[in-house]
C-alpha cells in the first residue's frame, strides 16, 4: 500500500544522492580552499587557540591530566610573555578516551573538529600511539600540525609503516614529537638492565596494545644483543587482573628479571604486587614510562621497592630553566608533575614559537596552518626546559636522553640518564 | 608436577571469586528465569562499601590475629547488608514492572542498570585501581615446591562456607521452600499461599550479598579494586554457572572453580592471553551441546 | 487523506534537508560526526532484522561489524599487498560477514531466549580479542592503517567527510527500500511468526530453521557492509571499536526509537549516533561556554563524555520501564507490550 509510494520516493532519493555526490565532488576542494581563506580572513579577532588532544579522563587520566596541564601552562606563560604580540592564546584541550580508555575513532574526530576551528593553528598530542595512527593521516591531508609529547612508537615517524600514514601527501611532514622512540628507550633499559643491574635472564610481558607490546619488543631485542636471554614472552588480556598463574609460569623459568611493556592502567602495578606472591618479589622488575608514576607505587604497596622504569624524556629537575616551569606548575595546579608534564609544555611552546615566526617573516599577519608547518619543518633549534633539541627531517626531536628512575624506599628516585644521540 | 599443582592452587583461588558471584546468578535465574546482568557490578560494590567501611576503622589500632578478624568478619557482613540492600532496591525498581513481560525487556534493563552502576562507580572512587587495604596477617604455606597464601585460603573457606549456609537455607527453611516453590511454578506457589514479591526480593538480597562478601575477599585476595572488574568477573561467574548447571547451587560453586582452573591451565600451558577466549569458547561450547549443565536437569521448555 | 499528504510532505522536506546539510553546515567536523551517524543506522537496521524482527537476542552484534571491517582491510591495504576496489569489497565483506551470521547462528537454532543472549554475546568477547591476539595477520593491537579509501570514477574521497555522508545516505535509502520488501514478504512474515511464538510458526509450517538463520545472516550483511564504509572513512581499524559497548549502543538505539519499525529503528540510532559522535563530545565546551557566561565556576569543570555510558544505562532503563516500544513503535509491539504490563495477575 503505503509501500510502493514509499519505494518510489527512496528511489528518487538514491538518485538525488549519487548526483549530489557528484556536485560534491567538485564542490568540496573549494570547501577546503574556503576554510583557508577564512583562516586569513579571522585576522579581525584576536584569539589564536592551540588545540590539545589528550587522555583527561578514565584509567589514563592519570598521565593524560598533568599533560594537559603542561600545554595549559605555557600558554599562561606566552600570555604572560606576550609571546605573541596582538593576539591572546588559549589552550583547547578535548578528551579522546572513550568510557575510560583512550580511543583512535575518538581522536581522529578530535582532530577533525579542530581543523574545522579556524582559530586553531596547531594540536598538541596525542598521547597514544594507537590513536596518533588514526590521526596523522588527518593531520596530513587537512594540513594542520600535530606535535605529540609523548607518542614513542617508531612506526609512527619512521619507515614504511610510517609512510602509510601519509598517503595524502606523502613527502609533507605534519607530525612532530618532542619525545624519543621507543627503539631508543627500549633497548636504554636493556642496556641499564644487562650492565648495570647485572641481571642475564628476562621473562618479558607486555599488554598486547600498541605502546606496551613495542617497546617490549625493542627491549627484549636489545637485551638478547648485551647477552642476556629471554625466557618467554606473553601478552596480557585487558580485563583480567589477576596474574597468578602468568607469574607462576614465568617463575618456573627462574627469571632474575621481569619486563612489563604497559601502563598503570593496564595493571603494571597489579603485576608486581603479584610478583611477590609468585616468589618473584625479590628480582628486578622493569618497565617504561608507562608505570613511572604515583599510581604504581600505590597499585605494587609493599612490592613496589626493586622496580625500575625508563624515560624517553630528560628529567626535569636537572635543568635550571626547568626549576621555574615546576615551581609555576605546583603553584598552578597545586600538585608535582607528571611524568610528561615538561613534555606537554614545551610541545606548546614549540607551536607558539611557530606562530610568532610565521608573524615576523610575513610582516605581522596572523599565520596560516601551513605557515606555522614551514616553521615547524625548517629545522630550527629550540632552548627548552627540556634541554636544546631540533625536529629531524621525519619530524623527530634530535634530543635523544633517555632518563632511568628506579624505587627505593617507597617512591621513584631518578638514578641516570643517557644521551643517545649518535 | 609442582607448576601443575600451583597452577592448580592459583585457579582455585581465582575460581572461588567466581563461584561465589555464580550462587547469585544462579539463584536469581533459577527462580525468575533473569540473567541479572548487573550481578557482576554488585559484587565491585561489595569492594567498594568494604573499603568505604574500612577507612573509618583505625585499623592500626588493633595487631593481634583475632581482633582483626573479627573486624573482617564484620566488615563482610556490612558489606553484604548493604550490598543485598542494593539488590533489592535493583529488583524492586528496574524489574519488577517487567516480571511478565517478554524475556528480552528484563534482560535489556539489567544491562542498562549495569552501565549506571559502572558509572556511579567510576565517579565515586574514580576511574583507575583503588588499593583495598591489606589488614589481615598473611603467611604463606610452602609444602612440596608448592606456596599457597593465606588469602587464597579465606578465598576458599568462604566461598565453600557461603554454599553450605545458602544450601542449608534453600533445603531447610521455610525461606528457602518458597523460593524453590516458586522456581518451579510461580502461579502454583502463588496459589498455595507464598508471597511472591517477597520470596523474589529475598532472592535477591541473597545473591547481591553474597556478591558484596564476593567484593571483600577479592579486595583483600589482590589488593586492589576497579570499577569495570565486575563486567568480566560477571561474564566468567555467568560462565561458571551455566557450566555447573543454572539454577544449581553446588554446580554454580563446582563451575566456578573449574573455570578458574581452566583459566590457570590455559595461561600455564598455552598462554595468558587466550584465557578469554577459551573460557568463553566453553561457554558457547556448553550452552550449545549442553545447556542444563554438568549437575543441571534440563528444563523442558513450557507450550 | 491529510495526514497521508502530512507526511509525504514531511518526508520531502527532510530528503531536502539531508541533501542540503553540507551547504547548510559548513563545518566539516559535524559533517563527519553526521556521516558516522550512518554506520550506526545500517548496525541498528542489521540488529533490528534479527531481534526486532524475528525476536532472537543477539548481544555481541558488534562482532559482525568487525568481521566486516578487518575483511575490507586485509583485502584492500598494504597489510597483505592486496587492493580490491571499495565498490565490490562492498558486497564482499556483507558476504563474509552474512557467512559468519551462518556460523553463529546455525548452533543456536535450538536455544531458548536467554541462552541465545549469552551465546551471542560470548561470541562478540571473542573475535575482537582474537583480532587482537593474531598480529601477524590483523596487526594486532595496532590495527591495520593505510586502509585504501574510495574512488567514484576520477573523484578520490580521501579524508573529506562530505562524499562519505552521500554515500551513506544512498546506501541507507537502498537499505530501507530493501527491508520494507523483505518485511512484507513471505520470509518477512515468518521472521514475526517466530518472534511472537516460535513453537506454534513451526507447527502452521514455517521452516524456523532456514527463517532464522536468514535472519542472522542478513542482519550480519548490514553491519559488514557498515564496517567497511567504517574502515574506508578512518582509513584504519583496530580492535578497540568493537566491544560490549558498540553493541550495547546499537541495542540502546533500537530499544529507544522502537524495535521492529524501520522508521522508530533509524531515529533511535540517529539520535543515539548524534549523541555519541557529536552532542557529548561538544557538550562539555558548550557548558563551559555558558558556564563562562554565567560566571559559574563548577560548570567550567564538567565533562559529560565520562558519563556517557550512563546516558545509554539511563535511556536502556527508562525506555524499558515506561515506554518499551520504542519512540516510534509499530502498532502491534504497543499492543503487545502494554497489554502484558497492564495485566493483572490471576490470583
Amino acid at each position: 500500500m503505503g509501500s510502493t509510494i514509499v519505494t518510489r520516493w527512496l528511489l528518487a532519493a538514491t538518485a538525488l544522492a549519487a548526483s549530489s555526490a557528484m556536485l560534491a565532488a567538485c564542490s568540496s576542494n573549494s570547501n577546503t580552499q574556503n576554510a583557508n581563506t577564512q583562516n586569513s580572513t579571522a585576522a579581525g579577532g584576536t584569539i589564536i587557540r592551540i588545540g590539545a588532544d589528550l587522555p583527561v579522563s578514565g584509567g589514563d587520566a592519570s598521565d593524560g591530566v598533568p599533560t594537559a596541564n603542561g600545554v595549559k601552562l605555557a600558554v599562561i606563560d606566552a600570555n604572560k610573555r606576550k609571546l605573541i604580540p596582538g593576539y591572546t592564546i588559549e589552550a583547547s584541550v578535548v578528551d579522546d578516551a572513550v568510557n575510560g580508555k583512550h580511543n583512535p575513532s575518538q581522536g581522529a574526530k578530535n582532530i577533525q573538529a579542530f581543523a574545522s576551528d579556524p582559530t586553531v593553528l596547531a594540536v598538541v598530542g596525542p598521547f597514544n600511539s594507537n590513536v596518533a595512527k588514526a590521526e596523522i593521516p588527518l593531520s596530513n591531508s587537512l594540513g594542520i600540525a600535530l606535535i605529540s609529547p609523548a607518542n614513542t612508537n617508531p612506526d609512527l615517524t619512521k619507515g614504511v609503516l610510517a609512510l602509510q600514514l601519509r598517503t595524502s601527501n606523502p613527502n609533507a611532514i605534519t607530525y612532530f614529537r618532542v619525545c624519543t622512540t621507543d627503539d631508543i628507550q627500549g633497548p636504554a633499559g636493556a642496556d641499564y638492565a644487562a650492565q648495570v643491574l647485572k641481571v642475564k635472564r628476562a621473562y618479558v610481558l607486555d599488554d598486547n596494545e600498541t605502546y606496551g607490546k613495542g617497546v617490549a619488543d625493542q627491549w627484549a631485542a636489545q637485551f638478547q644483543r648485551d647477552g642476556g636471554t629471554i625466557l618467554g614472552h606473553d601478552h596480557t588480556v585487558a580485563t583480567q587482573h589477576d596474574f597468578h598463574a602468568l607469574l607462576t609460569r614465568a617463575a618456573s623459568l627462574n627469571p632474575d628479571v621481569v619486563f612489563f611493556g604497559g601502563t598503570t592502567s593496564t595493571y603494571g602495578g597489579e603485576i608486581r604486587k603479584q610478583m611477590a606472591d609468585a616468589g618473584l618479589g625479590n628480582i628486578v622488575y622493569f618497565g617504561a614510562d608507562g608505570i613511572r608514576n604515583d599510581q604504581f607505587l600505590t597499585d605494587a604497596a609493599t612490592a613496589a621497592n626493586g622496580s625500575y622504569a625508563t624515560v624517553a624524556t630528560v628529567n626535569a629537575s636537572k635543568i635550571p630553566a626547568a626549576q621555574t616551569f615546576l615551581k609555576e606548575y605546583q603553584a598552578q595546579f597545586g600538585q608535582p608533575v607528571g611524568s610528561y608534564s615538561a613534555n606537554g609544555y614545551v610541545a606548546a611552546m614549540t607551536i607558539v614559537d611557530a606562530i610568532a615566526s610565521a608573524m615576523k617573516s610575513n610582516g605581522g599577519k596572523l599565520p596560516t596552518r601551513a605557515e606555522v608547518l614551514d616553521q615547524l619543518r625548517s629545522g630550527k633549534t629550540y632552548k627548552s626546559i627540556i634541554g636544546e633539541f631540533s625536529f629531524d627531517k621525519n619530524g623527530d626531536t634530535t634530543n635523544k636522553i633517555i632518563s632511568i628512575y628506579g624505587v627505593r624506599n617507597g617512591g621513584w628516585v631518578f638514578l641516570t640518564q643517557k644521551n643517545y644521540a649518535k | 608436577m609442582h607448576e601443575f599443582l600451583q597452577q592448580l592452587i592459583n585457579g582455585i583461588a581465582l575460581g572461588g571469586v567466581y563461584a561465589l558471584i555464580a550462587l547469585g546468578y544462579t539463584m536469581v535465574y533459577g527462580i525468575i528465569e533473569l540473567i541479572n546482568f548487573a550481578h557482576g557490578d554488585v559484587y565491585t560494590l561489595g569492594s567498594y562499601f568494604s573499603i568505604t567501611i574500612l577507612a573509618l576503622i583505625p585499623l592500626s589500632q588493633f595487631s593481634s590475629g583475632w581482633e582483626l578478624w573479627l573486624i573482617a568478619f564484620a566488615v563482610i557482613l556490612l558489606a553484604a547488608l548493604l550490598c543485598g540492600i542494593v539488590g533489592v532496591l535493583i529488583e524492586r525498581l528496574a524489574y519488577r514492572r517487567l516480571r511478565n513481560a517478554p524475556r528480552l525487556a528484563p534482560l535489556i534493563t539489567a544491562i542498562g542498570v549495569s552501565l549506571i552502576l559502572e558509572n556511579i562507580m567510576q565517579i565515586w572512587k574514580g576511574p583507575s585501581q583503588i588499593p583495598f587495604p591489606q589488614f589481615l596477617p598473611d603467611h604463606v604455606y610452602i609444602a612440596g615446591g608448592v606456596a599457597i597464601h593465606e588469602r587464597a585460603v579465606l578465598v576458599v573457606v568462604v566461598s565453600l562456607v557461603s554454599m553450605l549456609v545458602l544450601n542449608l537455607l534453600v533445603f531447610h527453611t521455610k525461606l528457602g521452600t518458597a523460593m524453590r516453590a516458586t522456581a518451579q511454578d510461580r502461579d502454583a506457589a502463588q496459589l498455595m499461599g507464598i508471597n511472591i514479591n517477597s520470596t523474589i526480593a529475598w532472592t535477591f538480597f541473597i545473591g547481591a550479598a553474597l556478591a558484596g562478601v564476593a567484593g571483600f575477599i577479592s579486595g583483600i585476595y589482590y589488593g586492589t579494586t576497579f570499577f569495570l572488574n565486575g563486567y568480566d568477573a560477571g561474564l566468567k561467574a555467568f560462565t561458571a554457572a551455566v557450566l555447573g548447571g543454572i539454577g544449581n547451587i553446588t554446580g554454580a560453586m563446582l563451575g566456578g572453580f573449574l573455570i578458574g582452573i581452566v583459566e590457570a591451565m590455559t595461561s600455564q600451558y598455552i598462554s595468558d592471553q587466550w584465557t578469554s577466549v577459551v573460557v568463553f569458547s566453553i561457554l558457547i561450547l556448553i550452552l550449545v551441546l549442553k545447556p542444563s549443565g554438568l549437575l543441571g536437569e534440563h528444563l523442558p521448555e513450557k507450550v | 487523506m491529510k495526514s497521508k499528504s502530512f507526511g509525504r510532505g514531511a518526508l520531502l522536506l527532510l530528503a531536502i534537508v539531508l541533501f542540503a546539510m553540507p551547504w547548510l553546515d559548513k563545518n566539516s567536523s559535524h559533517i563527519s560526526a553526521y556521516a558516522d551517524t550512518g554506520y550506526i543506522v545500517l548496525l541498528a537496521f542489521g540488529l533490528n532484522i534479527i531481534v526486532g524482527y524475528t525476536g532472537l537476542l543477539a548481544l555481541g552484534f558488534a562482532a559482525f561489524f568487525a568481521i566486516g571491517a578487518y575483511t575490507y582491510g586485509f583485502l584492500a591495504s598494504p597489510q597483505l599487498g592486496i587492493h580490491l576496489n571499495f565498490w565490490p569489497m562492498l558486497l564482499v565483506s556483507a558476504a563474509v560477514s552474512a557467512l559468519f551470521g551462518l556460523i553463529l547462528g546455525a548452533p543456536t537454532l535450538r536455544l531458548r531466549g536467554d541462552y541465545l543472549a549469552i551465546v551471542t554475546l560470548g561470541f562478540g568477547e571473542i573475535v575482537p580479542q582474537v583480532f587482537q591476539n593474531l598480529d601477524k595477520w590483523t596487526g594486532g593491537p595496532d590495527g591495520i592503517a593505510g586502509i585504501d579509501q574510495p574512488h567514484l570514477f576520477h573523484y578520490a574521497f580521501g579524508f573529506n567527510p562530505v562524499p562519505y555522508y552521500y554515500l551513506y545516505i544512498a546506501i541507507i535509502a537502498l537499505s530501507v527500500w530493501l527491508l520494507n520488501n523483505l518485511r512484507n514478504s513471505r520470509l518477512g512474515r515468518a521472521w514475526m511468526a517466530i518472534r511472537e511464538d516460535e513453537l506454534a510458526a513451526q507447527h502452521m509450517g514455517i521452516n524456523t530453521t532456514t527463517a532464522k538463520l536468514s535472519a542472522f545472516s542478513m542482519g550480519a550483511a548490514f553491519a559488514g557492509v557498515a564496517g567497511v564504509l567504517f574502515a574506508a572513512k578512518l582509513s584504519t581499524v583496530s580492535p578497540g571499536g568493537f566491544d560490549f559497548n558498540t553493541s550495547v549502543m546499537i541495542l540502546a538505539a533500537i530499544v529507544l526509537g522502537g524495535m521492529g519499525n524501520l522508521a522508530g529503528v533509524a531515529l533511535g540510532a540517529v539520535i543515539i549516533g548524534l549523541l555519541n559522535f557529536l552532542i557529548l563530545p561538544q557538550s562539555s565546551n558548550w557548558i563551559h561556554g555558558i558556564g563562562e557566561q554565567l560566571h559559574v565556576s563548577s560548570l567550567l569543570n564538567i565533562d559529560l563524555n565520562a558519563y556517557r555510558f550512563m546516558i545509554y544505562g539511563l535511556i536502556l532503563v527508562f525506555v524499558m520501564l515506561f515506554r518499551p516500544e520504542g519512540l516510534i513503535p509499530s502498532a502491534t509491539r504497543r499492543a503487545e507490550l502494554h497489554a502484558e504490563l497492564d495485566e493483572e495477575p490471576a490470583v
